[in-house]
Formats: C-alpha cells, structure tokens, sequence
C-alpha cells in the first residue's frame, strides 16, 4: 500500500494511546445506576384505581399477555331510582416473559390507567415469577416519572392541553 | 520369515470433497445462518445457504394485526434497523388511506431515519473487525452507539425497537431541548468517529484480510438483487433516498457513497463513509425540525382501516432496499402484507461470491455482506 509500511498499524496504536490518556468511557453498572429518561420503557405500572375493567388493553396487546379478571358489583345511590353496576376488578397481571414492550396497552388505555415505568431491575430466576400481578403493578406506579415537557414547537401534552380547557372552564 | 503388509490402496492417494456445515450456530453469522459448503482441501466448491432456522411467520403474522399492532412486528425483523422497518408499514398504509402527514413529522422521520442507520453502521463496522480478529474497533463503535442510543431512547423510550411511528406521524411530539441535545450528540459521535477510521480503515492486516477478497461484480449484484451498501461498494450507484425520494429526502441532497472494487474492503468503507454522510443529513433535518411548528401527527379514526386496494412501499433501509406489499380489502387488518428485505437479497450473492475462496476467506466475505438473519427469515 501507500507510504511507510506499518503506517496503518501505527495510526492504530496512537488511537489507542490516546484513548489511554483519556477517561474511561465505562459505567460501573451495579454500583452507578444509569441515567434513564422518563419516557424509557422499563417496567408497566398499574394505577389500580382508575382501571373499569374495560378490556381494551388486553385486546389491543399484541400478544394478548394481560390477563384480567372482574366481576360486577352492584352500589346502591342514595336518590337514585336503580341500584348501578359497577365493575370491580379482581385481578389484573402482566407476563413480562411474554411482553414486547412496545407500550400499546398504555396508548389504548382511555382512563390514564396504565404508565411506563424506566425501573429495569426485575429479573428472575424463574420465568413464571415474571407474571406481576395487580398488587406488584401498583407498586410499580410509584416510581413512574412526570412526562417531559414537549418541544415548544410542537404540540404541547395531551395532558397539559386537557389542563388548560379545564381551567378556562 | 517375510509378512507382506498393504499399505495403500490404488495409486497415489484418493481425495473426496468434504460436504461442511457452517451454522446454523456460528458466531460469525449473527444468528442462525446455515451454510452448506463443499470443500476441496482449504478450497470452496459450492455454497449453498440454508435459511429458515429464524423464521417467525411475520408476513403470517401481521394479517391477524391491526396496522399499530404491525408495527411492533415489523420493527423486529431486522432489530437493527428498527425505526426504517416501522417507516415502511406507516408509509405504506398511509399511502393507501391518503393521508398527508405533517411537515413536522415528515422531518423528525427523516431525522431519526438517518440516526438510525448510524446506529446500524456502527454495529457492523465494530462486528465486522471482530470477526476476522480484530477485537478493538468494537469498543470505539459502541460508544458510539451508546451517544446516540441515548438520543433514540429519550425520544422514543427504547434503545432498538423504537415504537415511535404511527400511521399518519409520530407517536408524541419530542421532549423540549431534545434537538439540540441529539445535534449535540451527533457533533460528538462525528468528533470521535475518526478515532475509528484511523483505528481499522488502513491497518494493514485488516487490508490483507479484505483486499480483493470476496469480488462482487455490478452485474452480478443486479443479478441478485443485492442493494444497499453491499450493491453500492460494487459500482451500482443506486439509493432510494436520491432515486425515488420519500420522506423528506426529495428536498435534501443525498450523497450516495459507492465504490467500484466490490471487495469485502470496499463494502466496510461504504458502510465508514456513509455513517459521516448520515450524521450531516440527520443533523440538517434536525435544524428543519427546529423552524417547522405544528403537530406531528394527524387524529386517526378509532379503528383505523386501509381501504381496499394495494401498495408498495419501498425505503433505503440500512442494509439495502426494504418493500412492504400491502394488501388491503378494507378490514381493519391487511389481506396480506409482503416483505421484500434487503438480506434476503444480498445473502442470495453468497453462492457465487463463495466458491473459489479459502475457508479463512470465507469468514471475510461472510461478515461483509451485513446481513441480519432476522431480516433474511422475516
């Protein structure tokens, strides 16, 4: 090739001298927890109380690894002429052994019941272990982080914009 | 006493073709390629690649899914050109229901089209060194990487299957500060790519190992139907984002890196080369983004159903032209969807880019022609 031989090799080796002198690039992971964005898809979390049991998470998942049980209840309203039905969820779990984490049960919630959570550190030895169910989901809900603000040049959040039209209400 | 012993049969000595399997487990292959080779001595007679071993069913699979549900599927296929693949079936269906998506998205697509196949390049130009023994490269384009996964995931939430397109846009408008933040981000990947330039590009046994190995002529890439930076390194100038704009590629001007040597070296310096061309077309749209107000994605109907008909819809993925034929007799799911992938049709070239090579050769060729077997499976 061109030049002196061993060019190519020494160019490589003052890389790699180079790179010496500076800092390491590396994480120590278990002893320095990473840097995770709000938005980053770790971990489902369930806010119990704003589920209705309407299902359309478990339709819409992808590979249909909800599972949700309920049964209906019926309250009775003072003044009202009928007692009202209610449903009341009994159990509600994930199989993240089976989940694709692509966050359409999240997006197809109409009741803001689901969130994604950037919590990574549940693995198991047993794969059955990874099924959460309803009381470990909620659990999850505490470590979801507020939604970043939106770049002023688009569209602010669905959330903010409902905000605003309540208020001028 | 005398004992007569035979020793040998015959005259001189009796040679058969060895028949060898290379996979369908080998670490060169990234995943479960198969390659049934028959050997004369170090000497390659045939090759016939064996594919399947990865095969999921996704043509099968996605005509029981609504069109969000594709997208999940699409995007794994080849995982590492996740947000290219979703741009397909997006592009596709919303081709065929005729909806115009906003500018805003149109260039924030592009933007992450572009990052994306950085973020692809970079893993082939640190595995490829890696396969014929050059162990260091890999750490430079991983850190690489790591910058710009970062990016990726503040916006999206994943590292390598995005879930970020919708059909008509985006999934939700970026973070505030996000652009400036990637335009940072790409300054330093562009900042430090050299340090793999000069780590490998040159180095003497790396030029050794690829140098006029692996000769892929234009016509026998046409021939095949090889595209990408595979068909590229061989002369054949060709490239979706100029030929056919989609996106926002028809006003940018797109460099189309090519080379004419068609050898295992020139197929990794298209892939060099185009990582500093992608970086500066991402980076221009990211300054577009910042000038463009507005929505990034239009309001669908709650059960979105492509009317009938059909459509191809064609993109320069990473590793080469990615088609998707959909097929919709109104329902909410396609009748059928067809995937045209771009390592199905490069890895096809192995059988006659391999005969006539040396076994050590071999693994050569075979890391150059960046496939993923995902991608060739579907």
């Amino acid at each position: 090739m061109d030049g002196i031989p061993g060019k190519g090799l020494v160019k490589g080796l003052a890389v790699t001298a180079k790179t010496m002198a500076h800092r390491a690039h590396t994480r120590q992971y278990p002893d320095v927890e990473p840097d995770l964005p709000p938005r980053s898809r770790g971990v489902i979390a369930l806010f119990e109380e704003n589920c209705t049991v309407c299902m359309l998470c478990a339709r819409e998942c992808p590979d249909w690894c909800i599972y949700i049980d309920s049964h209906k209840e019926e309250v009775v309203v003072p003044g009202a002429a009928r007692a009202r039905q209610r449903n009341v969820l009994d159990r509600f779990a994930i199989d993240f052994s089976l989940c694709m984490y692509c966050g359409i049960c999240i997006e197809a919630c109409p009741f803001d019941a689901l969130y994604w959570s950037p919590e990574f550190e549940y693995a198991e030895y047993d794969i059955r272990d990874l099924l959460h169910e309803k009381d470990r989901l909620r659990e999850w809900m505490w470590t979801v982080p507020p939604p970043p603000a939106h770049d002023p040049m688009g569209e602010p959040a669905k959330e903010e914009s409902t905000a605003a039209r309540r208020a001028a209400r | 006493m005398t004992r007569e012993v035979v020793v040998g049969t015959g005259t001189g000595l009796d040679t058969a073709d060895m028949v060898l399997n290379i996979g369908p487990q080998h670490p060169s292959t990234h995943g479960v390629l198969r390659l049934k080779l028959v050997l004369d001595g170090e000497r390659v007679i045939s090759c016939e690649p064996i594919i399947g071993y990865m095969h999921r069913g996704a043509e099968k699979l996605f005509e029981v899914r609504d069109y969000r549900q594709i997208i999940v599927l699409a995007n794994r296929h080849d995982w590492l050109s996740a947000f290219a693949n979703e741009l397909g079936v997006a592009l596709a269906v919303e081709r065929l229901m005729g909806i115009e998506v906003p500018e805003r998205a149109v260039w924030l697509r592009t933007a992450l089209a572009e990052l994306n196949r950085v973020l692809n390049h970079l893993m082939f130009l640190g595995s490829y060194p890696l396969e014929i023994g050059a162990i260091t490269p890999v750490f430079y384009a991983f850190r690489e990487r790591e910058t710009l996964q970062t990016i990726m995931e503040e916006v999206s939430g994943g590292r390598m299957h995005y879930m970020f397109n919708r059909v008509g846009g985006l999934k939700e408008e970026v973070p505030a500060g996000w652009t400036r933040r990637a335009r940072a981000a790409i300054g330093e990947v562009r900042r430090r790519l050299p340090d793999l330039d000069n780590l490998i590009r040159r180095n003497e046994i790396f030029l050794a190992r690829t140098v006029g190995v692996g000769v892929l002529t234009a016509e026998q890439a046409a021939a095949y139907g090889a595209s990408g930076p595979v068909a590229r390194a061989s002369g054949l100038d060709f490239d979706l984002r100029r030929d056919e704009p989609y996106l926002a590629y028809g006003s940018l001007s797109v460099p189309v890196v090519t080379r004419q040597e068609g050898d295992c070296h020139a197929r990794f310096e298209c892939l060099l080369d185009q990582v500093f061309v992608s970086l500066d077309l991402a980076e221009t749209c990211l300054e577009r983004v910042d000038q463009i107000s507005g929505p990034v994605n239009v309001r669908l109907p709650k059960v979105v159903k492509a009317p009938e008909g059909h459509t191809y819809a064609w993109t320069e993925n990473p590793l080469g032209i990615n088609g998707y034929y959909l097929v919709s007799r109104g329902e909410k799911t396609p009748w059928r969807m067809k995937l045209r992938t771009a390592s199905y049709a490069n890895v096809q070239a192995l059988s006659t880019l391999l005969p006539g090579c040396l076994v050590p050769d071999l693994i050569a060729i075979l890391g150059s022609m960046f496939f993923v077997v995902g991608d060739i499976d579907k």
